[in-house]
């Protein structure tokens, strides 16, 4: 063999000589391990479950924060909802026409008695203006509550001052509409303007004084 | 390469060969663990051990008793479910100011358990901070065998909520507060009668209760897991959402209303009459711009009056229209045709009627007035002497054209229709009382309607008290969508009514100098009508006095009446209602406005 080979590749001509060489078996080389330590690919492992457990973590933690940050802001909004419309019923008593009625009255504002129009275009007053006056004065609040029987003032009273009593209310209600020591001031004025002539008792609870 | 070759040619046994020395320390390892088989059975056994307990546990749970478990669960807080109260809608007035409005509220309850070691000291904090009983809250927070006690209902909520939060400051536990809205009327008793009000389960009254429906909306929840108080993200939670009740927009303003109620006040109080009411109406629309009863009450604090002053007399009390009707029986017989504004008729001291004899309101001897004069001085003699002018059936027939003996279903609860006697009731004698207004009732809306038909020009419009539409808890859709027009009598039939109206309010010729508004033309007529006794059905010597008109005549904006129930005055529709009318006209035209004409008021001779 040793001598026919060298024969041999002398016949044969050196036609695919790099071909030939390329194609003798050999054995196979076997392939290269590392047998490096373990350590990397458990630090890489471990360090994925880690990441992964603390992401876990941080994200549930992060979801109670924002849970605990809702629960709180919606507090917060119930609160300024809550305050918001407390002070829309400020508003709203404030608003009521009674108390600005009332506290116009307490300014002395009157109503007028014949309004007047000033039309802009022609710079005419429509109308008949005239003063307001005094008389015209609301009544606003409610009769007192009638008395029970035992606190009405007893009739003799009524008998012993009758006269007296009659002129004066008379005199109340032509010359002194101010006048408040019947608890029924704007009653009395109105009196006054519809009839003198009557005295309507305006407390209701004794209608028979007339 | 050639380093792996040594290895190679050293030339051990297979299984030596695969021992490699990068493995020595686990196959250490390993043969401590045993076989791989012996591990899996151990492995298989452990785990189907572990599996069965949870198998067993599932049984238990899920198999024997699922229910119990599931009621420990809600009760240890696992899931919550919280009711997403609807919020209710608002009474609004025409310009969109609230009559009733829903605010977030709070109760305040108290676990007595652990209240009651420290009721004393607790109970005098709350009288205090929220204005409640201090007998009662002690009562309440001392009670035994229970765990739950109302302490305050229907507080506003940031007040409520400043409480228990200062009480818990001050180491006082065992308060808490739950959802519990409040209805806030904020004009107290401005247009009570017509609004109603809320009891403690539900409406009891006006709006409220005629449109509950609409307003109360539907109740959503939300059911959720929940962990030491906070919601659990991601966890299983449902939600049915609240439908928000819709607001009612009323037709009503606020400070014509306001306006209107204290006016009535003054005159029903000032002729120390039992009640009264007044409407004010806008001519073209039929908008009840303010509808004022006298009594009334306060909203917010409906205990403190009486149950008859808190519904709306005007539209639930019939009563006869005495003089003012005579509006309606004249401008009808115009319109078909039998007589003019200037028809001469003669008027005798007394009228016989069927068994009966018709007076006037003043003894007089026979008199020449005019139709005009017949209004201007309200002769009832004229009037039904006039009247028999009609054909058969035909007064009936206007009266019902005008509105009268049918609901105007403006959205008022327990409305009286009035009572306009039938075909078959109707006879001669009954005409001539109904056609002064007797023997015929109505409510107050549908005669202001009625005589706004004059101020109309003829044409009837209904009257409504809700902008838009609505529909009521019956079914019933209302609203001034819904208004329809109607022509009563003709125009020129009512320009003359107008006119003679014109003439009541003249000092000389008419009844009711006081109803004038100066600087404006008025048109309008006094009422004096007997009234039917609760007890008898007879008239029982009251009178109801009212007046109803509409100004400015020459183009009129509004119709107003006024009536006031049983006065003790003695001076009639025109010295009682008539002041009130010009009042709340001027009032009317005043804010809205209108500029004077400058017209005249028609002249047209009352006698001849």
């Amino acid at each position: 063999m040793s001598s026919t080979a060298p024969a041999l590749r002398a016949r044969v001509p050196r036609l695919a000589g790099a071909a030939l060489e390329r194609a003798r078996l050999t054995v196979v080389p076997k392939r290269k391990r590392r047998h490096s330590s373990p350590v990397p690919f458990l630090v890489v492992v471990s360090m994925l479950a880690v990441g992964g457990i603390v992401g876990l973590l941080l994200f549930n933690t992060s979801m109670q924060q924002a849970s605990f940050a809702a629960t709180d802001l919606q507090h917060q909004a119930d609160t300024l909802e809550a305050k918001k419309q407390s002070l829309q019923m400020d508003l709203d008593r404030l608003r009521d026409p009674q108390s600005i009625a009332l506290k116009a009255q307490r300014m002395g504002m009157v109503l007028p008695t014949s309004p007047a129009v000033l039309d802009l275009r022609t710079g005419k007053v429509l109308g008949d203006p005239s003063q307001a006056t005094g008389l015209e004065r609301l009544r606003l609040l409610p009769p007192p509550p009638a008395k029970p029987a035992a606190l009405d003032p007893p009739a003799h009273v009524t008998v012993v001052h009758e006269s007296a009593a009659t002129h004066a209310a008379e005199r109340g209600a032509h010359n002194s509409p101010g006048n408040t020591t019947r608890g029924s001031q704007q009653g009395g004025q109105d009196r006054g303007r519809q009839d003198p002539t009557r005295h309507t008792d305006h407390t209701g609870n004794t209608g028979t004084t007339r | 390469m050639p380093q792996t070759r040594p290895r190679g040619r050293t030339g051990r046994t297979p299984a030596a060969r695969n021992r490699r020395p990068g493995l020595a320390a686990r196959n250490r390892r390993r043969s401590l663990r045993g076989s791989a088989a012996l591990r899996l059975r151990t492995g298989l056994v452990f785990i189907a051990v572990v599996m069965s307990f949870f198998g067993a546990r599932l049984v238990q749970l899920q198999g024997v008793e699922p229910e119990k478990y599931a009621t420990l669960a809600a009760a240890t807080g696992g899931t919550v479910t919280v009711d997403l109260p609807a919020t209710r809608g608002d009474i609004l007035d025409r310009n969109g100011r609230p009559l009733a409005d829903s605010v977030e509220g709070r109760m305040v309850v108290a676990d007595p358990l652990q209240t009651r070691a420290h009721a004393a000291p607790i109970a005098r904090f709350l009288s205090t901070r929220l204005h409640v009983d201090y007998f009662k809250t002690l009562h309440a927070l001392s009670q035994e065998d229970t765990r739950f006690a109302y302490v305050a209902r229907r507080v506003p909520a940031s007040l409520a909520v400043r409480v228990v939060d200062a009480a818990t400051a001050l180491g006082y536990k065992g308060l808490d507060t739950r959802n519990d809205p409040v209805r806030s009327y904020p004009d107290h008793d401005i247009a009570a009668n017509l609004v109603g009000f809320l009891g403690t389960d539900g409406p009891l009254a006006g709006l409220e209760l005629t449109f509950d429906k609409e307003l109360a909306g539907t109740d959503g929840s939300e059911t959720y897991e929940v962990g030491a108080g906070n919601r659990i993200p991601l966890g299983h939670s449902t939600v049915v959402p609240a439908r928000n009740g819709t607001d009612l927009h009323t037709t009503i303003d606020e400070d014509l209303q306001f306006y209107t109620q204290r006016v009535l006040r003054q005159t029903v109080l000032g002729a120390s009459a039992d009640s009264g009411f007044a409407v004010v109406m806008d001519r073209a629309s039929g908008e009840v711009l303010a509808l004022a009863d006298y009594p009334t009450y306060d909203a917010t604090n409906p205990q403190a009056s009486l149950p008859k002053n808190r519904n709306s007399l005007a539209m639930t009390s019939p009563y006869e229209p005495g003089s003012v009707e005579k509006v309606l029986t004249l401008s009808s017989l115009i319109d078909a045709g039998k007589v003019t504004e200037r028809t001469r008729l003669v008027v005798p001291p007394q009228l016989p009627s069927g068994d009966r004899v018709i007076h006037d309101w003043f003894s007089h001897p026979t008199l020449h007035l005019t139709l005009a004069g017949v209004i201007a001085q309200s002769s009832n003699i004229g009037t039904a002497k006039a009247a028999r002018l009609f054909a058969p059936g035909q007064l009936r027939s206007y009266l019902t054209k005008f509105g009268l003996g049918q609901r105007t279903n403006i959205g008022v609860n327990g409305e009286t229709a009035g009572l306009l006697p039938s075909k078959a009731e109707w006879n001669g004698m009954l005409q001539d009382r109904i056609a002064f207004g007797q023997s015929v009732s109505v409510n107050g809306v549908q005669m202001a309607a009625a005589i706004n038909t004059i101020a109309n020009g003829g044409v009837h419009v209904s009257p409504s008290l809700v902008q838009g539409r609505a529909r009521t808890d019956t079914g019933e859709v209302v609203g001034t969508d819904e208004s329809t027009t109607n022509r009563v009598v003709s125009r020129s039939a009512a320009t003359q009514m107008t006119h003679m109206m014109e003439r009541v309010v003249n000092p000389d010729a008419g009844t009711a100098p006081l109803a004038q508004v100066p600087g404006y033309v008025v048109a309008g007529k006094t009422g004096t009508a007997q009234r039917v006794g609760p007890n008898c059905a007879c008239y029982n010597g009251t009178f109801t006095v009212s007046f109803g008109g509409f100004a400015p005549a020459d183009d009129p904006r509004f119709t107003v009446y006024v009536v006031v129930q049983n006065p003790r005055n003695k001076l009639g529709g025109g010295g009682t209602a008539g002041p009130a009318y010009s009042k709340i006209m001027s009032f009317a035209l005043r804010r809205y406005g209108v500029a004077p004409s400058g017209a005249q008021p028609s002249h047209i001779p009352t006698t001849w």
